[in-house]
């Protein structure tokens, strides 16, 4: 393993059950991002882009095959080591940005730090800076109901932000958007990754994944093209 | 290492952001710990008075008392005698003070002016120190004028404002019940005891009883020791004495301790059903909580599921949530606490005694708080903490 892989991601199969009936939403996924990549995972609806999101995050487990993240095979961990990798190496963003709503934004932004058990005078710095880096300086002590659905997406990437993970796994993070926010979510995405942080975005609009550098393509649950995103068109 | 300091903030933080809730989730609480601290607060002041009364007449915890008959008679027959009284006072070890009550009815007869007072008594010289009453005019007579059948008198103030008026009635002649006697003192004023006036009260020398009285025999006998620890030889002295003299037991022994023994299981019986009655209001309102805490788990269910994804533990989620349990109760606890308090304060005011604050009952009301919100939050935290972090973000208000 190269040692700027940050995600591998090994025959991958994640199988489910609605009710009775067995839904296979992985069957085998290969993919290799490494350190300072902008990835792109698009498909259809129910192609398994979440799913894999989520095995990749660490909030689930895949039913057989490896992830390592940042070369630790996290199939071996327990769920406190895992909520720890969850906690330190990445960084979540929600279409529905999944703020907690009686925080406002700097709390919010804290919550990853005080599950690391960072003190307050230094989380709260820390998350001021993040929220000066996405541009929300003058709405820190603002509640979620009071910031637009840019805004609270800003706060999201900052919460994401707040312990500085290996990755970020945003999950159509522009999905509840109008086109103006959701243009300068991926412009502060664009930026991120260009001061080296590496990025995979779930999204099923062909424009959003044009902005990043690699696009990997699903459907039920396979790869189907992983190419660069100059070379989409061509498919 | 588990941080405690910032699940408790984040406790706090969510319940004060659901204050009524909050408030009427904890409020079985608050009545049950109210209704203790109210009536323990009572029964201690309540206590304190009686025994600050007991005191004030004179009955220490080194005295006891010989009653005729055996204890459960309600008119007892009276047995005892001046002889006997005379027989304890030589041979109960550490003896004190003897006062035995030789109680009749004496008709005062001073000039054209005639009375009868409530209490007239054939007393021992001992009646000043053993029922903490001195004359403050002239003196009380003394154990040579009650062996030398003296005739005196010493009266209580109520019966010299009868008899004398604003005049000083030592030296005065007075008779009773037609025989004459001189007045050598008056006694200081008692004022009442439970509605009783005790100032109405004439002492002849018990020698003089049967004479003027027309009474032998000994209502009951008072009889202190120099200090507590003796008291149980004096019972028994007392007790080996009269049956030597009486062939038999017919007469029974209060203790001072005894008869706060009495009053104290009296309190304590209340205290003791007022506490089960509390222990199922703090039942009921634990799974009060119980209940609102699993309805709050389900409302967050989303909460959770972010709160995992960015890093929070199983354990954090727990223990998240069993604080805001304990924090439930403890709360209602000590707004129980406070209100039992002003409760108490207020109804004893009304009946001008003094609450006496229960610090014991308090603290145990915070004990048992804290375990009844650590009891009835541990299922709820523990279904927190154990959802699914994908379901749990997956899941829609």
């Amino acid at each position: 393993m190269s040692s700027s892989t940050v995600v591998r991601i090994t025959d991958v199969t994640r199988v489910y059950f609605m009710g009775k009936v067995e839904v296979q939403a992985l069957r085998g996924i290969n993919i290799d991002v490494f350190k300072g990549e902008f990835l792109s995972i698009m498909g259809p609806s129910g192609c398994g882009k979440s799913t894999l999101m989520h095995i990749v995050g660490c909030l689930d487990r895949p039913t057989s095959g490896h992830v390592h993240l940042d070369e630790v095979d996290v199939d071996e961990l327990d769920d406190n080591s895992l909520a720890e990798i969850r906690n330190k190496k990445v960084g979540f963003v929600f279409q529905t940005f999944n703020l907690l709503p009686k925080l406002n934004a700097i709390e919010n932004v804290e919550l990853p730090l005080i599950y690391a058990g960072i003190g307050f005078d230094q989380r709260r710095e820390k998350a001021a800076e993040l929220l000066g880096v996405v541009g929300l300086k003058d709405r820190m002590y603002h509640k979620p109901s009071e910031l637009s659905g840019g805004q609270s997406q800003r706060v999201a990437i900052a919460r994401a932000l707040a312990n500085d993970p290996s990755i970020i796994l945003a999950d159509e993070p522009t999905g509840n958007l109008d086109s103006k926010s959701g243009d300068e979510i991926i412009r502060l995405f664009q930026e991120l990754n260009q001061r080296g942080i590496t990025l995979i975005i779930v999204t099923h609009d062909q424009e959003i994944a044009n902005h990043s550098k690699r696009i990997v393509r699903l459907k039920d649950g396979l790869v189907v093209s992983d190419l660069p995103a100059g070379r989409q068109a061509i498919s | 290492m588990i941080n405690l300091v910032e699940p408790l903030k984040i406790a706090f933080t969510s319940l004060l952001s659901n204050r009524l809730r909050s408030l009427l989730t904890t409020l079985g609480v608050i009545i049950g710990v109210a209704a203790v601290i109210t009536l323990v607060s009572m029964g201690e002041g309540a206590k304190s008075y009686i025994l600050t009364q007991i005191g004030s007449w004179g009955l220490g915890s080194n005295s006891i008392t010989v009653q005729p008959g055996v204890e459960e008679a309600s008119m007892p027959e009276m047995t005892m005698t001046l002889e006997d009284a005379i027989a304890l006072r030589q041979k109960v070890h550490n003896l004190q003070y003897l006062m035995p009550e030789f109680v009749g009815r004496g008709r005062l007869v001073y000039g054209k002016t005639s009375y009868i007072p409530t209490y007239s008594l054939g007393a021992s010289s001992d009646y000043p120190y053993a029922y903490k009453q001195k004359a403050v005019e002239g003196s009380f007579f003394s154990a040579a004028e009650e062996a030398g059948r003296k005739r005196v008198v010493v009266i209580g103030r109520t019966i010299a404002r009868k008899l004398f008026g604003e005049f000083s009635p030592v030296g005065e002649k007075i008779k009773m019940n037609g025989i004459g006697y001189t007045v050598i003192g008056v006694l200081e004023e008692k004022g009442s005891l439970m509605g009783m006036d005790m100032d109405d009260i004439a002492l002849i020398p018990s020698t003089l009883s049967e004479l003027t009285l027309g009474v032998t025999k000994i209502w009951e006998m008072f009889i202190t020791v120099n200090d507590e620890s003796q008291v149980p030889q004096a019972v028994a002295d007392a007790k080996k004495v009269l049956i030597a003299r009486h062939h038999k037991e017919d007469f029974h022994i209060h203790t001072q301790q005894g008869l706060i023994d009495i009053i104290s299981n009296i309190l304590n019986a209340m205290t003791g059903i007022v506490s089960a009655i509390a222990a199922i209001s703090l039942l009921v309102g634990g799974i009060g909580i119980m209940n609102i805490m699993l309805v709050s788990v389900t409302e967050r269910t989303r909460e959770i599921g972010i709160r995992k994804a960015i890093g929070a533990k199983s354990r954090d989620i727990f223990v998240q949530f069993v604080f805001e349990s304990v924090l439930i109760t403890m709360s209602g606890a000590v707004i129980g606490i406070l209100v039992g308090t002003l409760a108490a304060w207020a109804i004893m005011s009304f009946l001008k005694l003094e609450a006496v604050i229960a610090w014991g009952a308090a603290y145990s009301a915070c004990l048992v708080a804290f375990l009844v919100g650590t009891f009835f939050g541990v299922y709820p935290a523990m279904r927190a903490s154990r959802l699914d972090p994908v379901e749990a973000l997956r899941y829609e208000v």
